[in-house]
């Protein structure tokens, strides 16, 4: 048992495990509220990424950045969170609430028309070539042990990061009064508006702190994996998706539990199984097939009781 | 009253969601050609009931007979193939296919054309189609003109709402089954309204030959039709018998308007 | 209690008629029926005199003709892929439009009518089956595989269900990537889809010894598939299946409850649109003699459910209309000559139907012709680099253009933000009302020319086309959810 690989792996996995955690917790928030799939979430997150990379270059690059290293690393994500934030708030406002009534069917393909709009605007203004973040220039990398598992300075940052930001998200919604508001409203629409909760609102701020989570995704895939490019979004976005039906889509703790799994699940694919790294994705899939048939809700999710 | 034939019978059922006991031990039965009624408070279980007979939810114990075979584990689409037909306390036609369609699709069970002869245009459906055609317009046919001539090809959403309420029930008869559940046939009605719904119950029996298990509110409805009514009182059977009997009945008057307690003197 | 009424008085003088407004009143007047003003209306209810075979020929028979009068390559371009498109979204229409089902991953079953087309008849295994033999069998295969991908989405409720299905369309593409590279234990080494470069040199259709090799036969060949396939849907749909599929979209409970084997009849959809999608397939790997992994992925699903919806989900003709759509203006938009045109020709008949009455419209125009040339003035005259360039597509409008358009020299950055801020002033200009709405709208359009001409011109064969279907999606679903020829839904929430 090569127990290097498979620490190097257990790290590999969590990394990629807190982006896709901060991913699907933006479509459980919007699932759980709206009962949306809102599949142009995965390009809120490649737009965080974009974003990222030019407020560095904005701030001179990552070789010499004209304030400290750390600074822009931080207006980096605070560019991206602010940003995506908006940009959540944008489409919400005017591909989903037109089609709040509407046939289920509707914000769906809506949503897959925003997908690709913002896919193929990315295409059109950065170009099809990659874009690197260069982080070793930025950060450099050092190392961090915990125990056996040893994580470079992005990874720390990410992982870190991360869980600084789900328990931002925590608070928020179990202890403030829009963090109530929102679960009333994703409870019972119309009882929460008959409650006096600006429910248009209410959707406006889910909206914006998902998508601003999965802008700082991007940034954290960014700064750990160099290359950001216009389709990074849908991949991502499907996997994020997959964390979220794991964990119980429209359960907080369970996009975090789903995100973990799916991350480590698919190092550990590359790692241990038959030609992992090629069908890395396939993997995923059937993990999540397998979750679906046997538990429908997903692990932390609650069966939902329809009153006939 | 002479005992008639069990058409429907429950013994010791009992459901429960989450910790919610909703039907507690019920024994209840319809015989042929009865015209049985559910009356209790909201809540009592009364949908409960009808959702379990007609296959929706399994009971957690207890056995479902329809003329003597248990239903229970059935598929829905099964348990109406054998002869139970139900109405939705709130509506649910098939809003945006015509009412006509919307009788024609009830028939699907009792039908057997695939899809490739439909689409090759095969001899056994297109008499299939021609027999679907003639039932749904005789079923139709069973509220006046209401529903008849150029109705047929409007779509569902277009019919007020008394006239869903009737296309509901035609639709159910387009399954042609042995018993009736109606579930508040007579909500939302106005007194003509409700009076003609009496009527229609009545000839439900006599013309079509109908059982008929009825779950309604409107006292008035009850006392026309019914040659037995239980009632139901949070899952329990507290009552059963005639109108007048269950009418009078201590526990169905507590149920329905409280305890008399000396405050409210 | 009386009966209902007889509780109203009667008329004095007419005792013994129905009164107005009771229902038998309602029942017994004259037929109501939804009209349609103009031409539409004229046109709507010529349509619905003429029987299905007579529909049919409508779109046919015109359509027989086309080779006498376009060129091989254009018939190629327009004619033959709108025709697949058409019949790729036939099968979706079956799944998405009659039971209601979004799969997300339908394009993958055209691809394995392609892929198993080509095993069966390329140099890739030496097989050369006809094609009378070969399409029935991959499209009862590519069936076969639609009901297995059904199988465990029967439980799915309709979100679920297009995950699940587009998880499916993603391995497929992986799958058929990396399939060069697989090792049976028995057979060891095979190469079952050519990998990455993709399925090569499959054989042109053979029905009994004839080869199809012509662009004018493939076009027949498609045509006929079209029509053979519109004609089974259409009594599918008017059948007891059909019906019983619009049921399951409608209300599944209600459904099972009223006899409908909701389970199967999922499943029924699924293999249904597989089958169809599979017969295409083989019809299209063939036309392009090949089947590359490239093909069947997001950018041709996203197409062809533009095509269902854009045309109308669950309606043939619709699907037809969407497919001469959603194929012919992209490929006119390839010169960009035509693609100028085409811009400005729709702004201008928008406005022009929009913009009532004409002498408003005229103010309009006029305003935004002004304020056009007056920003370009004030521009050269200040900054010249903002105006150095040369329009590129237009043909005539070159020389007017040139004077009403901001074209930098060096576009590439200013383009770039100046897209970023149409899209909000697009934004914007839907949020307006009135004359307001016309006020915003002059900068708002300028701002788009400005955008057309140094910007998206460029990517016409790319980006740009994507990027306008991606918004049509959107657009149709706030504008007209039922597409062009769909009939508008009641859906309770």
């Amino acid at each position: 048992m090569n127990w290097s690989l498979f620490f190097d792996l257990t790290v590999s996995g969590l990394t990629l495990g807190s982006v896709y955690a901060l991913i699907a917790l933006g479509y459980s928030m919007v699932y759980g509220i709206l009962k949306l799939l809102n599949f142009a979430h995965g390009d809120v997150y490649m737009i965080g990424a974009f974003i990222g990379w030019y407020a560095l270059h904005a701030l001179g690059g990552p070789v010499s950045p004209s304030v400290s290293a750390w600074i822009a690393v931080a207006a980096m994500f605070v560019a991206a969170l602010i940003g995506c934030g908006l940009l959540g708030v944008v489409i919400e406002r005017f591909a989903y609430r037109p089609l709040r009534n509407a046939p289920r069917i509707a914000p769906l393909i809506s949503a897959l028309g925003v997908s690709f709009f913002l896919q193929n605007s990315a295409l059109l203004l950065f170009g099809a070539a990659f874009r690197n973040y260069q982080s070793y220039d930025l950060i450099g990398s050092r190392t961090f042990s915990f125990g056996n598992l040893y994580f470079g300075t992005p990874q720390i940052l990410t992982v870190s990061g991360a869980l600084v930001l789900m328990v931002v998200l925590t608070v928020i919604v179990a202890r403030t009064t829009v963090g109530k508001a929102m679960r009333a409203t994703s409870y019972d629409r119309e009882a929460a508006a008959m409650m006096g909760i600006d429910v248009d609102r209410v959707i406006s701020v889910t909206f914006f702190l998902g998508s601003a989570l999965a802008g700082a995704a991007g940034v954290m895939f960014g700064l750990v994996f160099g290359q950001v490019y216009h389709y990074m979004g849908f991949i991502a976005g499907l996997k994020g998706f997959t964390a979220a039906v794991i964990g119980g889509i429209g359960s907080i703790p369970g996009a975090m539990l789903g995100g973990l799994i799916v991350g480590l699940g698919e190092s550990y694919s590359t790692g241990y199984l038959p030609q992992g790294s090629t069908f890395q994705n396939l993997y995923v899939f059937a993990l999540l097939i397998a979750v679906i048939l046997v538990r429908p809700s997903g692990l932390l999710g609650k069966a939902a009781i329809k009153k006939v | 009253m002479s005992e008639r034939p069990r058409l429907l019978e429950l013994t010791n059922v009992s459901k429960a969601f989450g910790g919610l006991q909703v039907i507690v031990n019920l024994d209840l039965h319809v015989g042929e050609g009865e015209i049985v009624s559910v009356i209790g408070p909201n809540g009592a279980g009364k949908t409960t009931l009808f959702n379990l007979i007609t296959g929706i939810f399994e009971p957690d114990e207890g056995d479902i007979l329809l003329g003597g075979t248990s239903i229970v584990g059935l598929e829905p689409h099964q348990i109406t193939n054998r002869g139970v037909a139900r109405t939705f306390q709130t509506l649910r036609l098939f809003l945006n296919m015509t009412v006509k369609e919307n009788v024609m699709a009830a028939q699907y069970g009792r039908t057997k054309a695939t899809v490739f002869e439909s689409m090759l245009r095969l001899p056994r459906a297109r008499r299939e189609e021609r027999e679907i055609n003639r039932l749904a317009e005789e079923k139709l046919g069973f509220f006046g003109q209401r529903l008849m001539g150029y109705r047929w090809e409007q779509p569902a959403y277009s019919l007020s709402y008394a006239n869903r309420r009737r296309l509901e029930i035609a639709r159910a008869m387009a399954t042609e089954p042995r018993i009736l559940l109606l579930d508040e046939p007579a909500a939302g009605m106005n007194p003509a309204e409700t009076h003609e719904i009496t009527e229609l119950i009545g000839k439900l029996r006599e013309e079509g030959g109908y059982t008929i298990l009825v779950i309604e509110h409107d006292m008035h409805v009850v006392e026309g039709i019914s040659d037995r009514v239980i009632a139901l009182d949070h899952g329990v059977k507290i009552a059963e018998g005639t109108f007048e009997e269950c009418a009078t009945d201590e526990r169905v008057i507590e149920a329905y308007l409280g305890l008399r307690s000396a405050d409210t003197k | 209690m009386t009966l209902g009424g007889s509780d109203l008085p009667s008329p004095a003088d007419r005792p013994d008629e129905p009164r107005v407004g009771v229902d038998d009143w309602v029942a017994s007047h004259e037929s109501r029926e939804e009209r349609k003003r103009g031409l539409v209306g004229v046109a709507a209810r010529m349509w619905a005199l003429l029987p299905p075979v007579g529909r049919l020929g409508v779109f046919v028979i015109p359509a027989g003709f086309l080779p006498l009068v376009m060129s091989q390559s254009n018939l190629a371009r327009y004619a033959i892929y709108t025709l697949v498109f058409a019949l790729m979204g036939l099968g979706l229409n079956v799944v998405v439009g009659y039971a209601g089902l979004l799969d997300l991953g339908y394009i993958a079953f055209v691809g394995f009518g392609a892929y198993g087309y080509g095993i069966l008849a390329s140099s890739q295994f030496g097989r050369h089956w006809q094609a009378e033999l070969a399409i029935p069998v991959v499209a009862l295969f590519t069936a076969f595989i639609g009901l297995l991908v059904g199988l465990p989405s029967r439980r799915l409720v309709g979100d679920y269900l297009a995950i699940v299905t587009l998880f499916f369309g993603q391995a497929f593409v992986l799958f058929v990537n990396n399939a060069n590279r697989i090792s049976f234990p028995h057979f060891g080494h095979v190469d079952l889809t050519g990998g990455s470069n993709g399925l090569a040199n499959i054989d042109p259709l053979n029905f009994f010894g004839y080869k199809v090799h012509t662009t004018t036969q493939y076009f027949y060949v498609l045509l006929a598939a079209f029509a053979l396939v519109a004609a089974a849907l259409y009594f599918a749909n008017e059948s007891r299946t059909g019906r019983a599929w619009r049921a399951l979209r409608e209300d599944p409970l209600a459904a099972e409850v009223m006899t409908v084997p909701v389970n199967r009849l999922k499943l029924l959809a699924f293999a249904f649109g597989a089958g169809i999608a599979g017969f295409t397939g083989a019809i299209y790997g063939s036309v392009q003699t090949g089947a590359f992994p490239g093909d069947y992925d997001i950018g041709l699903l996203i197409t062809i459910y533009a095509v269902v919806i854009l045309g109308g989900t669950g309606s043939i003709a619709g699907v037809a209309l969407g497919a001469i759509v959603i194929n012919c203006v992209p490929e006119l938009l390839r010169s960009q000559q035509n693609a100028s045109w085409l811009f400005y020709g729709l702004i201008l008949i928008v406005i022009l139907m929009r913009v009532r009455p004409w002498h408003r419209c005229l103010a309009f125009l006029a305003g935004l012709l002004a304020f056009g040339f007056a920003v370009h003035a004030l521009a050269a005259a200040s900054w010249p680099r903002l105006t150095a360039a040369h329009p590129r597509g237009g043909g005539s409008l070159k020389g007017p253009l040139e004077h009403w358009v901001l074209l930098p020299s060096h576009p590439v950055k200013i383009a770039d933000f100046a897209y970023v801020v149409l899209i909000a002033a697009i934004l914007l200009v839907t949020r307006l009302d009135g004359w307001r709405r016309l006020l915003a709208l002059v900068p708002t359009l300028y701002l788009a020319a400005m955008v057309w001409e140094n910007l998206l011109i460029q990517q016409t064969a790319g980006a740009t086309r994507l990027i306008l279907l991606g918004a049509l999606l959107v657009g149709l679903m706030n504008a007209r959810p039922q597409g062009l020829l769909g009939t508008p839904r009641v859906e309770i929430v």
